[in-house]
């Protein structure tokens, strides 16, 4: 039984819920062994976090694509944020109380919903209080706002990382300037030194995590396509959580070869690929396990997904570490999607569609994403003019209220059924 | 072997027998609790026209909301794929459908195959649909049919602008009670403008195309099609009995399947 002071700690429910799904993998003969791998980094990861404060850690919570990299070369414990609201959705299904308390704090539905799950988090202690708060406006208007409130809810000092938008020189030097000022900021609040060649060290292995994720994507390009549906959190959140750490190395070498073996064995993620999809943006946590299963039965495999795992061109230098942290944030997929949408964004979705020989698109609209949804219609658009349909499936990433399993459920078998019968 | 399709909708239950020369029977009835019973029940229905049971050599498409609780089924398939084929079949040269059902309003792109290309729906409330409609006569304390003829001597169109049922519903009551009341004729213009306005709203998602085919319970109402056509600004086509479309639909890929020898 679970008492109630012990349900309010999402971190410990995390902990666990990694730990019942590690033991699930093992029983089962046919369970990956990068998937356990996976398992483990994140019991690390919060098993860390949730000892933190006891063990006299300084910890950091950051918004998504921010620099954790930096935040491991100063041993600094992080704390993604908005990953850890689509954790406790996933993994634990125990999201109605933070919202819940999101709203008590007066933040409104239309809010995407892991920032007032996060306030709702802080505000009645179900995540470790943080000793600062980092954000910046990558990628959206969300990020950019919440910081300021999670700083107030947690009582604690904080740092707004400024990204430019554009990609020149003048540009990334102010970019450089930023996170060296946000060193400065960490180092007197934590009372660690930057270690400067644990910060190359990482570049490097970041270096080697992007390629990694390249050939990924490149085996998925397999007809069938060897990774399942939903694969592509996985890969998501090492980017998120790990980045350049030697064990986010191991997982990816191990998934990279389990794939390549499925691939030469001619083996897909499906047992009768059907339909190959691609991918924008994030599905509801709450129906992971619905979506693979109907991607079993239908023989739909998302094979690429080009704001996510479709990894830009370029190379990082361990020996400039903090212009390689800079480039390395203009390389990430999502950046194409960043401030006024370019040809870049639109030629990726064309490209993507092409090279991984889609058939079909699935566009989840997270309805408290302004980002996201404001690029429906083009997406859309530009994908119909290759003749490539898109669902449009209206839906938030942690919110169950939303939308249900039985209304994907109708929506998904007519998209499949236009598929089929084209 | 009879080709059949069936549409078990929220409201009413719709049947199509076909063969290889065309449609041999059709019949509309009220569905009921079960849509299993319903179904059982309209298909004799549509048997007994042609003197013919549920015991013959028959092979069953079924669609519809009600469609998955039917066991003696031979292939569901979704309403989407069935009206595009029951309005291409009716209507080659549409290239859009508009379903105006009970409890939902669908806009669909067909391609010169009578496929799908594209497909928005509103399921989220049931304002721009026929039980909207029901509600709002109910509310104006008129039959349907004469809430259609009054809204005809209308002289004003009031904005009844609510994207969900209730609160619409509470703009009607609003119109009735002010002082002076808003007079009932104007009300159910705008009520009938409201709809067309969901509607008009959906279309401009996929794009309006040519020709437009407005199918569905509610296309049987001639002012909301009128209301349609000239928000849209050209006329629209409009089967005699539009409440048919999907279950057409649905008969049109049974025959196909027999054709092609898979339906035994």
């Amino acid at each position: 039984m679970i008492n109630a002071e012990e349900k309010k700690d999402k971190i410990d429910s995390l902990v666990r819920a990694c730990g019942v799904l590690l033991r699930m993998n093992k029983a089962r003969p046919d369970g990956r062994k990068s998937e356990r791998m996976y398992y483990e980094m994140l019991a690390n990861y919060y098993t860390r976090l949730q000892s933190a404060r006891d063990e006299g850690k300084f910890i950091a919570a950051h918004t998504v694509f921010f620099p954790t990299e930096i935040l491991y070369a100063m041993d600094i414990v992080p704390m993604h944020t908005e990953t850890t609201t689509w954790m406790i959705s996933l993994f634990t299904g125990e999201c109605a109380d933070l919202l819940s308390a999101g709203a008590d704090l007066g933040l409104a539905p239309e809010i995407c919903t892991p920032h007032r799950g996060l306030a709702g988090a802080f505000a009645i202690g179900a995540l470790p209080r943080p000793d600062v708060m980092l954000w910046s406006n990558l990628i959206c208007d969300n990020t950019a706002k919440s910081g300021e409130l999670l700083m107030e809810v947690n009582h604690c000092p904080g740092f707004f990382l400024d990204h430019p938008f554009q990609h020149s020189e003048d540009e990334k030097k102010y970019l450089v300037g930023e996170l060296d000022s946000m060193i400065r900021f960490l180092e007197e609040q934590s009372g660690h030194k930057m270690d400067w060649d644990r910060l190359a060290e990482i570049v490097g292995l970041i270096d080697r995590q992007i390629e990694l994720f390249r050939e990924i994507c490149e085996l998925r390009k397999a007809v069938p396509s060897p990774f399942h549906t939903q694969g592509f959190l996985e890969l998501l959140t090492i980017d998120y959580l790990f980045p350049g750490q030697p064990e986010a190395i191991n997982y990816l070498e191990t998934l990279r070869a389990e794939l390549a073996e499925k691939v030469s064995s001619g083996q897909g993620a499906v047992s009768n690929e059907r339909f190959r999809l691609m991918s924008f943006f994030i599905p509801p946590m709450y129906l992971m396990g619905f979506l693979e299963r109907i991607s079993q039965e239908y023989g739909a495999v998302s094979v690429t997904e080009p704001f996510f795992t479709y990894w830009g061109e370029g190379r990082l230098d361990p020996s400039r570490p903090l212009e390689s942290v800079a480039e390395k944030s203009y390389m990430i997929p999502e950046m194409r999607m960043y401030g006024p949408l370019d040809d870049r964004a639109l030629k990726s979705i064309v490209s993507c569609a092409e090279q991984y020989k889609v058939d079909g698109a699935i566009y989840y609209a997270d309805v408290g994403c302004r980002h996201s949804c404001a690029t429906v219609k083009l997406f859309k658009d530009t994908l119909n003019k290759i003749d490539v349909p898109m669902l449009t499936l209206d839906c938030d990433v942690v919110d169950p209220t939303i939308t249900s399993e039985e209304e994907m459920r109708e929506k998904l078998e007519q998209f499949f059924e236009l598929l089929e019968d084209r | 072997m009879k080709a059949l399709g069936i549409d078990i909708g929220s409201l009413t239950t719709k049947v199509v027998i076909m063969d290889d020369d065309g449609t041999l029977s059709l019949n509309v009835t009220p569905s009921g609790d079960e849509p299993e019973s319903s179904a059982r029940a309209a298909l004799k229905g549509a048997l007994g026209q042609i003197e013919l049971n549920l015991d013959h050599d028959l092979y069953l498409v079924s669609t519809g909301m009600g469609s998955k609780s039917v066991s003696f089924t031979h292939q569901q398939k979704a309403i989407t794929t069935c009206l595009a084929r029951g309005v291409y079949y009716l209507f080659p040269s549409a290239r859009m459908a508009i379903d105006i059902g009970a409890e939902s309003c669908n806009v669909i792109k067909v391609n010169e195959r009578g496929r799908i290309n594209d497909w928005v729906n509103h399921d989220k409330c049931a304002a721009g649909t026929g039980v909207f409609l029901q509600q709002m006569a109910k509310i104006m304390q008129m039959p349907l049919e004469d809430m259609s003829r009054l809204s005809l001597n209308a002289h004003s169109v009031p904005d009844i602008t609510s994207t969900c049922a209730v609160f619409a519903e509470s703009e009607v009551i609003s119109h009735v009670h002010r002082d002076p009341p808003t007079p009932k004729e104007d009300i159910v213009a705008g009520i009938y403008s409201s709809v067309v306005s969901r509607i008009m709203t959906l279309c401009k998602r996929t794009g309006i195309e040519k020709d437009v085919a407005v199918v569905g319970g509610v296309a049987l109402n001639s002012v909301l099609v009128n209301i349609l056509e000239n928000e849209l600004g050209f006329k629209v086509l409009v089967p005699d009995t539009p409440q048919i479309a999907a279950a057409l639909g649905a008969a049109i890929i049974a025959r196909e399947t027999i054709e092609k020898g898979l339906g035994t």
